[in-house]
């Protein structure tokens, strides 16, 4: 058993064309996926395409409270969804719909923005190609056939906003979620992002701004 | 394109002189929510953003249901510093002018039209209206220069706490007034509008006498 070969998650800070190696960039952007860059949350509409609904929504509900920790959450999802093959949950997530002014940001500013998500490398990889940036996220384990056979890491986000920290010398976070508290922890400044939901008041307390649209957002994000 | 593209409107006190217990943008007149009064004198500018502290969560859902895109900025330290800690935090990575207001005024629409209209690059500008108030602050006026503001002895004018004004003028303040920071300044032009500021139950009773004077009925759902 081995770790997923992903290598279009890989990515060296050193290539950067505005970088200069050994020398920080200004300002890197951190965005949470679910909810902030795309207007569905991925989880439950993979659920509803295995006729799970009612169990991911309970799993949602209690972890959106904070009665279950983000990484026990994850395991739980992933072990109901993990039935599903490989290919079908990627075909549901590639249909997902982007905010498209988060879209467009993103793809201007590609070298300096990032995805930080608790969701598996390999269900979100079509939306890493769309994007073209780079993806923090959780990882599988596969077998030689590439099967998915466990999971190897659970993402903690304070953990990729830290090793962004040592490449830039601010960090801008935006989320909308409980597990994107420890990301904002590491930010110098955190946003918090009122897209399809509001964010839980956990998020809020630690944030600088809310912002209640994508385009509001972007504007505030082009101020940065 | 009109020059005012950043407005900074300042949300965030207690509001306890005028003890409704509630932010005063959320405070009703007519049916209509000052914050919806003010947004809606500031349609034709861009970038507008809300600051928020005291029951931060109600007016950020007042916010979102009003749909303007604005962007809600936090000052958890509300409790202690004063609007000119709101302003500094507000127009933050900003550059050039800004326009800075409180959020618990009531305008009449076309007269603060013409002070928006009439904002320029680089040239500061300060908003009076006529002495209401005893409690007010009073703006000592040289031709259409303000070169002094006092707490005592009402002047003609008093300051309408709207002033458009280089977002520098915030990057170093104390936690003293607005108008006791802005006097280093002065002197600047002053430019009258009618408006209502809403501190106390005295100053809401004497605006609801002129409730005619800031088109609410448009905006009553």
């Amino acid at each position: 058993m081995y770790r997923a070969d992903s290598p279009a998650l890989e990515h060296t800070f050193t290539t950067s064309p505005a970088g200069v190696p050994g020398q920080k960039q200004k300002t890197a952007f951190a965005f949470d996926l679910d909810g902030t860059i795309t207007k569905a949350e991925l989880l439950p509409m993979i659920a509803s395409e295995l006729g799970l609904e009612p169990e991911m929504r309970l799993l949602t509900e209690l972890t959106m409270a904070g009665m279950i920790p983000f990484e026990d959450s994850f395991r739980l999802r992933f072990a109901i969804l993990r039935t599903a093959g490989l290919d079908r949950i990627r075909s549901v997530v590639s249909e997902v719909e982007f905010d498209p002014d988060i879209e467009a940001f993103i793809r201007e500013n590609r070298e300096r923005s990032f995805v930080v998500t608790g969701n598996l490398d390999l269900w979100v990889q079509p939306l890493q190609e769309r994007l073209g940036c780079r993806f923090f996220t959780s990882t599988a384990m596969t077998d030689a056939h590439g099967h998915v056979t466990g999971l190897d890491t659970v993402m903690r986000k304070n953990i990729a906003a830290l090793e962004l920290k040592e490449h830039f010398e601010r960090l801008v976070a935006i989320g909308d979620g409980f597990n994107d508290v420890p990301m904002f922890d590491v930010a110098d400044i955190g946003i918090a992002f009122y897209g399809i939901h509001s964010a839980p008041d956990a998020l809020v307390s630690v944030s600088n701004y809310v912002a209640l649209d994508g385009k509001s957002l972007c504007r505030l994000l082009n101020t940065l | 394109m009109p020059t005012v593209k950043h407005a900074v409107i300042a949300a965030a006190g207690l509001g306890s002189r005028l003890g409704q217990g509630k932010p005063k943008c959320l405070v009703e007149v007519e049916g209509v929510k000052i914050l919806k009064h003010l947004l809606a004198q500031l349609s034709e500018v861009e970038d507008v953003r809300v600051i928020v502290g005291f029951e931060e969560k109600a007016v950020i859902s007042e916010l979102k249901q009003l749909g303007r895109d604005v962007i809600v900025v936090r000052n958890p330290n509300f409790r202690s510093t004063t609007t000119l800690h709101s302003y500094t935090l507000g127009c933050q990575h900003m550059s050039g002018d800004c326009l800075f207001m409180d959020g618990d005024l009531l305008l009449e629409p076309a007269s603060f039209a013409r002070f928006l209209a009439a904002c320029e690059p680089g040239a500061p500008k300060l908003a009076i209206t006529q002495t209401k108030t005893k409690d007010a602050v009073f703006a000592i006026t040289e031709g259409d220069q303000i070169v002094g503001f006092r707490r005592e002895e009402p002047t003609e004018y008093e300051w309408s706490n709207i002033a458009w004004l280089p977002v520098t003028t915030f990057d170093t303040i104390g936690n003293t007034p607005v108008y006791e920071h802005l006097k280093a300044y002065l002197p600047i032009i002053g430019h009258e509008i009618v408006s209502y500021e809403i501190d106390t139950a005295e100053d809401m009773r004497l605006a609801l006498s002129h409730t005619d004077l800031f088109d609410l009925k448009a905006l009553a759902s």
